[in-house]
């Protein structure tokens, strides 16, 4: 049980530099990732069904932004300013000069293309400036644990619940 | 000593990485399976084009920017006819099969590709794809104002997405693929 004597103390806060280790880690490979895919998200969690049957919500996708120019037919991550969350659709139609790009995608699941998307009058997403990254690698469902996390309150709280109470039943 | 978190933990990281040695095993032998199956080297896709034409649209679904103006829109009749039933296999979720037109640009750096019809195939049985006097599933319209009865080469690409592991793309030469945008009157 909870001891307050120095040898605890001492083994608490070996756990708590673990803990931290565990987290830099995680946080040094994700950003290692982000410099070697030059991508500020390298890893994306499918959160729509607008890519069904491709993509289903809680997939994970690899992303890979060294690319200059985009291919049609390839799925594209963009994020428009204003918008709060990054979208992944597919390429349909690509227009590429030597220093731009312009692009239009559309879901797969869309009836129509993401004209409406673009803001303003834009016909076009703008390679350079609004390509987050093109997926190249595809993993199943392994992202739905975030979803649950960031959607249910249940699952949260309860995974937060147990982690602490036995932090505090198994103190050694 | 373990903790239950430590336990958690171990079975935690154990499991992931069993998971991710037999995703990358997954991937590795069902794409030496498409190597061997010289899916990268299909035949040439049938394509012959039977009518096309132009007419101008004043929507912004349809291009036009400028509401008054309009913009040249270009409507495709064809058939084609292509087997693609070499790329599925057990890693196969589904294959997602588009016919372009690429033409060229006002200058010699620019390059325009444009989706005239695509498919999803997720069922081997489906693989086969004939199509007798289709439409274009897209309203073809260029960046520029007009086509300017220009030349294009129609080629159907594919695209596998696997179960697990990394997208992989090929294309087919198209016969007949070399087409000419036809004029608005």
């Amino acid at each position: 049980m909870v001891n307050f004597g120095a040898q605890s103390i001492r083994q608490t806060l070996v756990q708590l530099l673990g803990f931290a280790a565990i987290f830099t880690s995680s946080y040094m490979f994700y950003k290692g990732l982000s410099i070697v895919a030059n991508s500020e998200s390298p890893l994306v969690v499918v959160l729509s069904g607008s890519m069904e049957p491709a993509y289903q919500r809680g997939d994970v996708l690899l992303l890979w932004n060294r690319q200059k120019h985009v291919d049609v037919g390839e799925v594209v991550v963009y994020n428009i300013d204003g918008r709060t969350t990054p979208i992944v659709h597919r390429v349909l139609r690509s227009h590429a000069s030597d220093n731009k790009q312009l692009l239009l995608t559309k879901g797969d699941n869309n009836a129509v293309d993401d004209v409406s998307f673009y803001g303003g009058r834009n016909q076009y997403l703008d390679r350079e400036k609004e390509v987050v990254g093109v997926v190249k690698g595809y993993l199943p469902l392994v992202g739905y644990i975030t979803i649950l996390l960031a959607e249910n309150q249940y699952f949260k709280y309860g995974l937060l619940g147990i982690t602490g109470l036995l932090a505090f039943i198994q103190g050694e | 000593m373990h903790t239950s978190i430590q336990r958690i933990q171990q079975t935690f990281s154990q499991a992931s990485t069993v998971l991710s040695i037999i995703a990358a095993i997954v991937f590795v032998v069902s794409y030496i399976q498409l190597v061997v199956a010289n899916v990268w080297s299909l035949p040439e896709a049938n394509f012959n084009l039977r009518g096309s034409k132009a007419a101008r649209r004043f929507s912004r679904q349809y291009g036009a920017n400028d509401p008054k103006k309009g913009k040249e829109n270009v409507a495709l009749k064809f058939d084609l006819d292509a087997d693609l039933s070499p790329l599925f296999n057990w890693n196969t979720k589904l294959v997602f099969a588009y016919l372009t037109a690429t033409y060229d640009g006002k200058r010699d750096d620019i390059v325009n590709e444009i989706t005239i019809w695509d498919q999803i195939i997720t069922d081997k049985d489906d693989s086969h794809i004939k199509l007798k006097g289709a439409n274009s599933k897209y309203s073809l319209y260029d960046v520029e104002e007009s086509f300017r009865n220009r030349n294009a080469t129609v080629k159907l690409h594919w695209n596998i997405q696997p179960h697990v592991g990394a997208k992989i793309y090929g294309s087919l030469d198209a016969t007949k693929g070399s087409i000419k945008f036809p004029q608005l009157v």
